[in-house]
């Protein structure tokens, strides 16, 4: 039985990021599915990854709100990253 | 001498607790209660998951109730096991006997607010998170932070005498407890302060008690209410992370951060080779890092405007004198609000052939100076590296370093090494060798002048029997004081071999 409730929900085909890592959405990694024989990846809706990743944030922000009125900024990028022009 | 043993609980005793509480519903002796109070987070030998739990569950609400419970199983001789989250990572809430569990959750109300005086009391069963959000109308904070922030509960933190996340510029659950009322193992009530004030910081009036009933682990009373310290709520934090190719690089700048003599430090984290490279594996922040990425120090900061915004400043310069690279404002504010929050974490870990499968999470914690630390690591990794190649149902998981000394940062640190445990494939095999590989952890810990817990606790076995090598000579001093206040040995019996206490 299928747990797709939307069936053009179908999360698009992975794009390899390294050995051990997939990527189906930008940003939002997965255990490569050939390492998960003994566990096998249950199937997952589009719209429920992106609902785990959004109340991630949501959750984030609200832990920052019970320890100060506001978050300071570096204002600054990655420095280990890659720049837009450089990849 | 007559001492406490594995359960003497039988249908009259149970009657006897339905007696003080004055409710039914309060005395828990069915199955799913008391399997439900068995064990904590840790990793657990859930094949012998019978032999830990208590006998029946008591909920109660105020402390003569606790206090008539603790009567009764002291002239019983039942054993007496207090709990409160049960979120602490080294079974200080397990029992080891049976008897009854005295689950303090119901005891969550929150009293007065002083906001004059800055303190505020509360019920041991209350949570952070809760309280903060109480605190906040009246623009103040209860700065005790573990990475059980949402979920664990005061009486707990007090019990194990906690770290906080915060604690290099708020202080550790002892700082924060102004004092507190404890039912003592033969059921008296006792208020345990500085001196004989409920909201005094410092006497010196008779002994310095307060002390002695945080971090006991149960095994020398309960708390019952406890008034603690209030801040002013900090207007701003700033967090900011540092990637370092070379770990001795991240060592000395997470030294010079924590000298820096910033007031508004609240912590330094040290990430080392070993948790990048789960972390690049595993989390999601750190997948795409260049393998430039080998250690990371993590550093925030808490307090007004007008001290936070000059002093990050410092902290940019610093964290880049040394090769340091700022990881970008995504990661040093999402990583760090995650620090708040590690329970929240699903975890797997790695079978010997890559595979990924379900590991509970051990965190095996020490204190160490900052000067012991690389070698440390070394040592720690190649233990756990010898038992996950033989067994095959362990991951290491890396180490962090946290600061660890209230408003002293610069000395010595709370340690930990991750550590999966893959729990559906322990055995009495596996799990004795697990109990072996702490044990190692541990004796390192103790071969360089450390001690074998900074905050869980040392009440697991592959800790507790290393409890009387560490105190040394004192251990006769506290073995005499558990005699002297819990002459039959009810209070949580079996932990840190304080039953040496009555041999």
């Amino acid at each position: 039985m299928s747990i797709f409730r939307l069936g053009d929900q179908r999360p698009p085909e992975p794009q390899r990021i390294d050995d051990d890592v997939v990527m189906r959405f930008e940003h939002v990694y997965e255990v490569d599915p050939e390492k998960m024989r003994t566990f096998p990846q249950q199937d997952m809706p589009a719209w429920d990854t992106h609902r785990i990743v959004a109340a991630r944030w949501d959750h984030l922000d609200w832990m920052h709100d019970h320890f100060a009125d506001a978050v300071l900024p570096a204002g600054l990028e990655s420095e280990t990253m890659p720049t837009e022009e450089e990849q | 001498m007559s001492v406490a043993i594995k359960s003497a609980i039988d249908d009259g005793v149970i009657e006897e607790l339905r007696a003080i509480m004055g409710d039914d519903d309060r005395v828990l002796p069915n199955i799913s209660a008391r399997v439900n109070r068995t064990r904590v987070p840790a990793p657990f030998p859930v094949h012998r998951w019978a032999e830990y739990m208590p006998d029946v569950a008591v909920l109660p609400r105020t402390a003569e109730e606790v206090s008539e419970v603790v009567k009764l199983a002291n002239r019983m001789r039942i054993p007496v096991v207090p709990r409160a989250g049960g979120t602490g990572l080294s079974d200080g809430a397990v029992p080891l006997r049976g008897g009854i569990c005295v689950d303090v959750k119901l005891m969550n109300a929150i009293g007065e607010i002083d906001l004059v005086d800055r303190t505020v009391t509360v019920g041991p069963g209350i949570n952070m998170l809760k309280l903060n959000e109480a605190l906040r109308p009246h623009g103040v904070f209860y700065p005790d932070d573990p990475a059980s922030y949402p979920c664990s509960l005061v009486g707990g933190r007090i019990g194990t005498g906690g770290w906080s996340l915060l604690g290099a510029r708020f202080g550790h659950t002892r700082d924060l407890v102004v004092s507190m009322q404890v039912v003592l193992p033969t059921g008296e009530i006792a208020q345990i302060g500085d001196g004989g004030g409920r909201k005094l910081r410092k006497s010196s009036t008779g002994l310095t008690l307060k002390q002695l009933f945080t971090g006991h682990q149960g095994t020398l009373g309960i708390t019952t209410e406890a008034t603690l310290e209030l801040f002013p709520r900090p207007e701003v934090e700033f967090s900011a992370f540092f990637a370092f190719d070379d770990y001795m690089k991240a060592h000395r700048t997470t030294g010079a951060l924590t000298r820096s003599g910033l007031a508004t430090l609240a912590g330094v984290v040290l990430f080392d080779e070993w948790k990048l490279r789960y972390l690049r594996r595993d989390d999601e922040a750190y997948i795409p890092q260049p393998e430039s990425v080998r250690a990371v120090v993590a550093v925030a900061l808490y307090g007004t405007r007008a001290e936070v915004e000059p002093a990050s400043g410092r902290v940019m310069e610093i964290g880049r004198a040394d090769g340091g690279r700022y990881l970008g404002d995504e990661i040093s504010q999402g990583d760090w609000a995650s620090r708040h929050d590690r329970y929240a974490t699903p975890l797997h870990g790695r079978s010997l052939d890559g595979q990924a499968v379900p590991m509970s999470w051990h965190c095996e914690d020490a204190a160490l100076n900052y000067s012991v630390l690389p070698q440390v690591r070394e040592e720690w990794h190649a233990i756990v590296a010898r038992y996950r190649e033989r067994y095959g149902v362990f991951d290491d998981w890396g180490m962090f370093a946290y600061t660890n000394a209230a408003h002293k940062p610069w000395g010595d640190y709370l340690v930990e090494i991750d550590v999966g445990i893959w729990e559906q494939r322990l055995d009495d095999e596996t799990w004795a060798a697990w109990v072996r590989c702490k044990r190692e952890i541990a004796e390192v810990s103790l071969s360089h002048g450390g001690s074998i817990t900074a905050c869980h606790g040392a009440t697991r076995a592959g800790d507790a029997e290393l409890v009387p090598t560490e105190m040394g000579s004192a251990w006769p001093v506290v073995l005499a004081i558990k005699r002297a206040l819990d002459p039959n040995n009810i209070m949580n019996p079996g932990k840190q071999c304080l039953d040496e206490a009555y041999r």
